[in-house]
């Protein structure tokens, strides 16, 4: 019971996604950060008010985070196929010392 | 990307890239901002006595009280990138000795805040159109904009070799120096760089350091600036 809570915990805090997800997630980092910065450069040129600038820049970072960290359904679309699991060693039979172990 | 403990690893160091570069180009947009500062500076009055110019002081010796005129037009130096601005008059004469620079004694600064900076009581707030103190701490000028008459120095000057009298050649000159939020400080220039035009004026004609008046007779009187409160929190 505690080990299975222990486990669901983990998954959550480690917040897996795929391969295809991983890419996406690459991708808004850079464009939801790198378009944040020119906006917050050329609205708080505009304005002339630097403030602007700060606020977006760090309001855009913010919204990056909320975006990419958490792995949301759509980082998951593309679950691995996995190949079903086997033993390769079961139908063998080993011998230590003239005693079965396998 | 797998885990969300590396996502946060790789927005973070992104951040930080995105932060640098678009501070260094907020440094540099100050380059292409056209500047073009000016100032009239004038003499009003200058009196040199004998004494101990602080009760600190720990021998007799001559000391200046320079009053002056300053009308300055240094607007331009406030865009988007600017904090604020410590402006300075120095009092620049030759040395007794040829080969010795000349000597320059700051009598009066104030740190002019732009309009995007915090309050602070270091801050200089701009005397009222009739002379008398600013009402609610607004300056009756926008930023850079001053007009004093008959100022009164915050320092009295004081000489390395304890005589003033009678010195020759001596001027006062008008300095800044720039504070930005984001780049390089830049201080006073009198070249044209790019869009930046020099200072216009900003220095009085030459004067002498008169004789030595008796000191019941001479006006003495500082200004106080607000960084009198210093010591004590803000």
């Amino acid at each position: 019971m505690a080990d299975q809570l222990l486990e669901t915990l983990r998954d959550a805090v480690e917040g897996q996604i795929d391969f295809e997800g991983q890419r996406l997630a690459e991708l808004v980092t850079t464009v939801l950060l790198g378009v944040s910065g020119l906006i917050a450069f050329f609205v708080g040129y505009v304005q002339q008010d630097i403030y602007q600038t700060l606020w977006i820049g760090l309001g855009g970072t913010a919204l990056t985070f909320i975006a990419v960290v958490p792995p949301w359904p759509f980082y998951n679309k593309n679950p691995v196929d996995w190949l079903p699991p086997h033993n390769s060693i079961a139908d063998l039979r080993i011998d230590v010392d003239g005693n079965q172990v396998g | 990307m797998h885990s969300a403990l590396v996502r946060v690893q790789n927005v973070f160091g992104f951040f930080t890239t995105v932060a640098f570069v678009v501070a260094t180009i907020v440094a540099l947009s100050v380059v292409v901002t056209p500047q073009a500062p000016s100032a009239s500076v004038k003499l009003r009055n200058v009196q040199v006595v004998r004494g101990r110019p602080h009760y600190y002081s720990t021998k007799r010796e001559e000391y200046a009280h320079i009053k002056f005129d300053l009308d300055a037009d240094l607007t331009s130096l406030f865009n988007w990138n600017t904090k604020q601005v410590f402006l300075y008059l120095t009092a620049t004469y030759p040395s007794l000795d040829p080969r010795e620079p000349p000597s320059q004694a700051i009598i009066w600064d104030a740190v002019l805040p732009s309009l995007s900076a915090p309050l602070h009581h270091n801050q200089y707030i701009h005397p009222a159109k009739n002379g008398k103190a600013s009402k609610g701490k607004k300056a009756p000028y926008p930023p850079g904009e001053i007009h004093l008459a008959a100022q009164r120095p915050k320092y009295q000057i004081t000489d390395f070799s304890g005589k003033l009298q009678n010195r020759t050649d001596a001027v006062l000159e008008l300095g800044w120096n720039v504070q930005p939020w984001v780049g390089a400080l830049t201080w006073v220039n009198y070249q044209d760089f790019g869009v930046w035009k020099g200072l216009n004026g900003g220095k009085s004609k030459v004067f002498q350091f008169p004789e030595i008046r008796k000191r019941k007779e001479a006006d003495l009187k500082t200004e106080k600036g607000g960084e009198g409160n210093r010591g004590k929190p803000a």
